[in-house]
């Protein structure tokens, strides 16, 4: 039904002009667009699907890295395709990934210089219209009008949010303003007409390095990509101010004051009946990394809880109080291939400033492909008061072993009884 | 002078005691003849000094002379043989046989023990220490005793375990429940006792039983304790859990020597072998359940109440310092892949 309204919307607020004038762009770039297949060798049939632009006159087409990613880990399983406007196959060569932005450059081989995208100077003005173009869901390659707002602000690696209906397919494809320069490329939607596109100068960058020098390994890439970011969002986070927030009663707990971190905040003190009485406040990194469909990495939460035994007895409470810590599971997905287990510790800590007296947990599984990378896991449970208890917990995903213990050791001493 | 010696050992002779065992196929003692004349005559009918109601056996079987002071065997060409077997000797024909002290006759599907008054017997066994014990837990008050405590623990860990508010009959239905399981294993041991023609001796099964399970409780609440109170590679839970199993084995070795008489060696294989079972398998099925890979983390987050609490508190410094540890251990693990 949502869909059904969606569609509606659309066909009414489109307008004579903008079609017309959508037409006649799809029209002037359709030879540069293409539709990206990955084709998996042992049963010749496509895995996945997605759009691409080709962005130079010797062969290189962008498109996502989240497209060919499949192949960028398994490059014997699969092989990359491409179809473009008038029905043409052939294969792909993977150049080069940015796995932070979710970008990829692949090339075809050419015979003679082809037309290819331009790539904008400028970025957009809000409300500025642009034209989203893909391939959604195989039906073919189409256009989509819709309008520049800006970029996402929670978002650490910058997102452009367009307003404009992408759909699955359409990812890699490119998002043009009037003068058919490609001011962003597809890679997200959260439904209801809003999308996400990686801002046109990540590709610039992306193109100008792979120009400078290809890749030794992709795999070397992806490591040394994922190793930076998180040195520049734990530096960022390790630097910036953290803000002493009261939660419950007695509760004290550390808010990182950065955009890029949301909190939400929930509580059961509607519910009479509840026998201990909680107040949650999660805090989130807004975004992740895609890696494969099973290895997601770069994610990170925070959650702080604080319980109040109602009217029950102190070892009623402390029970109830193990069963709400005895299952924290980790902030990402991930899969044998990818990380060990998880290998856990647990003691019983004081910070030196003596306010609280913790029992704590702290796990953390490395990555078997990109060294010194990890996730951890902290959990911190109070023991030192009799009905009241405050538990201080986190995951990181993708993490060095420096920046963990760093985080965790600050973490650890900012969380307090009042 | 001669004649009459030889006539007084004949005498003797005469009246020599002999003791016929009847035994099942694997040598239960079933009856217990003792005899004192010289000529024993076995079968089917009711002439006979030992009468067998086997249907394999002749009416007149067998019979045992007692000749210059020595017990020969006669088999009256019986349709199905009477055989003999000792330690020393094979199986075979007991027409005219010596019998010695021990000897098995074997005749229709039935068999004979025959031992002699100078047979030696084992030596006597000493009530085990445990006794006294067994005795005390057996009596009616103890008993009740035991399971009033193991029923308000039990209500207890139940009362604990529950996240809502709970009522008196909400709390008497698991408890009851969990009492009759409880007491189907000394009850199953009992059954066991008495199908194998032991005593059932079923109250103080059951008494021996709940006061172990509640000791049990005791090891299960020490081990919470020191799980709480200590760093992860400590032994001292360890410690505890193997109280757990050295307290399922002593219940196992005590309900083997209630129920059923055994050589010590056998008991403490039954009992160990039992113990095995029940933690072996429990571990096995763990492990079966186990996936190849586990993308949770395993930790112990056991907490308690301040006043469990008696170990000191560790610096943030130490825990990083032990974190650090742990980064080698999974970098390791990584690069074994």
């Amino acid at each position: 039904m949502k869909v059904f309204f969606t569609l509606v919307f659309i066909i009414l607020s489109s307008n004579s002009y903008a079609s017309e004038q959508a037409e006649q762009l799809f029209n002037q770039l359709k030879p540069s667009l293409y539709q990206i297949k990955l084709i998996d060798k042992a049963s010749g049939e496509k895995s996945s699907i997605g759009s691409g632009f080709q962005i130079s006159q010797d062969g290189i087409i962008a498109t996502n890295y989240h497209v060919i990613s499949s192949y960028a880990l398994h490059p014997k399983k699969y092989r990359i395709e491409y179809l473009d406007n008038q029905g043409n196959k052939g294969d792909l060569s993977l150049q080069s990934v940015d796995v932070i932005n979710d970008l990829a450059l692949v090339k075809r081989h050419v015979d003679h210089d082809m037309a290819f995208f331009q790539l904008s100077n400028n970025t957009p003005h809000k409300g500025e219209e642009l034209f989203s173009l893909g391939n959604p869901h195989d039906l073919g390659m189409i256009v989509v009008p819709g309008t520049y707002n800006g970029l996402k602000k929670e978002s650490f690696n910058e997102r452009i949010h367009f307003t404009g209906s992408i759909n699955s397919g359409m990812s890699g494809g490119p998002v043009v303003n009037k003068q058919a320069e490609v001011v962003g490329i597809n890679v997200a939607t959260s439904g209801n007409s809003i999308g996400f596109l990686v801002p046109h100068d990540k590709l610039v960058s992306l193109y100008q390095a792979f120009l400078k020098a290809a890749p030794e390994s992709i795999e070397g890439q992806m490591a040394q990509q994922l190793t930076s970011n998180q040195d520049k969002l734990m530096t960022a986070i390790l630097n910036s101010p953290w803000q002493v927030r009261q939660l419950g009663e007695q509760g004290s707990i550390p808010i990182i004051d950065v955009p890029f971190i949301r909190c939400w905040g929930d509580s059961n003190a509607d519910k009479a009946d509840a026998l201990i009485l909680t107040a949650v406040a999660n805090c989130s990194l807004d975004e992740n990394t895609y890696l494969s469909s099973r290895f997601f990495t770069g994610t990170m939460e925070i959650e702080f809880r604080t319980m109040q035994a109602k009217n029950i007895g102190t070892n009623k409470f402390y029970r109830l109080y193990q069963q709400q810590i005895s299952s924290a599971g980790a902030g990402n997905r991930a899969d044998k291939e990818n990380v060990t287990e998880y290998q856990c510790h647990h003691d019983l800590v004081m910070p030196d400033n003596q306010t609280i007296n913790n029992k704590t947990v702290f796990c953390t599984r490395a990555y078997k492909k990109f060294p010194n990378l990890f996730d951890v896991l902290y959990l911190s449970a109070s023991i030192d008061r009799e009905k009241q208890a405050l538990v201080s917990h986190f995951t990181i995903a993708g993490i060095s072993k420096s920046n963990a213990l760093a985080f965790t050791r600050r973490f650890m001493e900012a969380v307090s009884w009042r | 002078m001669e004649i009459e010696s030889m006539g007084s050992e004949a005498e003797n002779a005469a009246t020599k005691e002999i003791i016929i065992e009847e035994i099942s196929r694997n040598y239960k003692l079933l009856h217990r003849h003792k005899l004192s004349q010289h000529k024993i005559h076995i079968g089917r009918d009711y002439h006979n000094d030992i009468i067998l109601a086997d249907p394999h056996i002749c009416p007149s079987h067998l019979s045992i002379e007692l000749i210059d002071g020595q017990w020969q065997i006669t088999d009256n060409q019986t349709v199905n043989g009477s055989f003999i077997e000792n330690l020393k000797e094979k199986k075979h024909a007991a027409n005219n046989h010596i019998m010695r002290d021990g000897d098995v006759i074997t005749l229709g599907k039935s068999q004979l023990r025959i031992l002699f008054t100078d047979h030696s017997v084992e030596p006597t066994v000493a009530f085990s220490p445990f006794e006294s014990f067994i005795n005390l837990m057996r009596h009616p008050v103890a008993l009740l005793l035991s399971v009033t405590l193991f029923t308000l623990i039990a209500a207890g860990v139940f009362y604990l375990n529950t996240p809502k508010e709970i009522n008196f009959s909400q709390l008497l239905v698991p408890t009851v429940g969990m009492i009759l399981g409880f007491s189907l294993w000394p009850a199953g041991v009992a059954l066991v006792s008495h199908l194998s023609k032991h005593d059932a001796r079923i109250m103080t099964q059951l008494g021996v039983s709940f006061a172990f399970f509640n000791l049990m409780w005791l090891s299960d609440l020490l081990e919470s304790i020191s799980s709480f109170n200590s760093a992860s590679g400590s032994v001292i839970p360890l410690f505890f859990m193997s109280i757990s199993i050295v307290l399922a084995f002593s219940l196992f070795w005590l309900n083997g020597y209630i129920g059923f008489h055994m050589t010590a060696k056998r008991r403490i294989i039954v009992a160990a072998s039992i113990t095995m079972l029940l933690f072996g398998g429990n571990y096995l099925v763990q492990y079966s359940n186990k996936s190849e890979f586990n993308p949770r983390p395993q930790y112990n987050a056991t907490i308690m109440a301040p006043s469990f609490l008696v170990a000191p508190s560790h610096s943030v410094d130490e825990f990083i310092e032990d974190s650090n540890k742990l980064f080698e251990k999974t970098s390791k693990k990584a690069q074994e892949k």
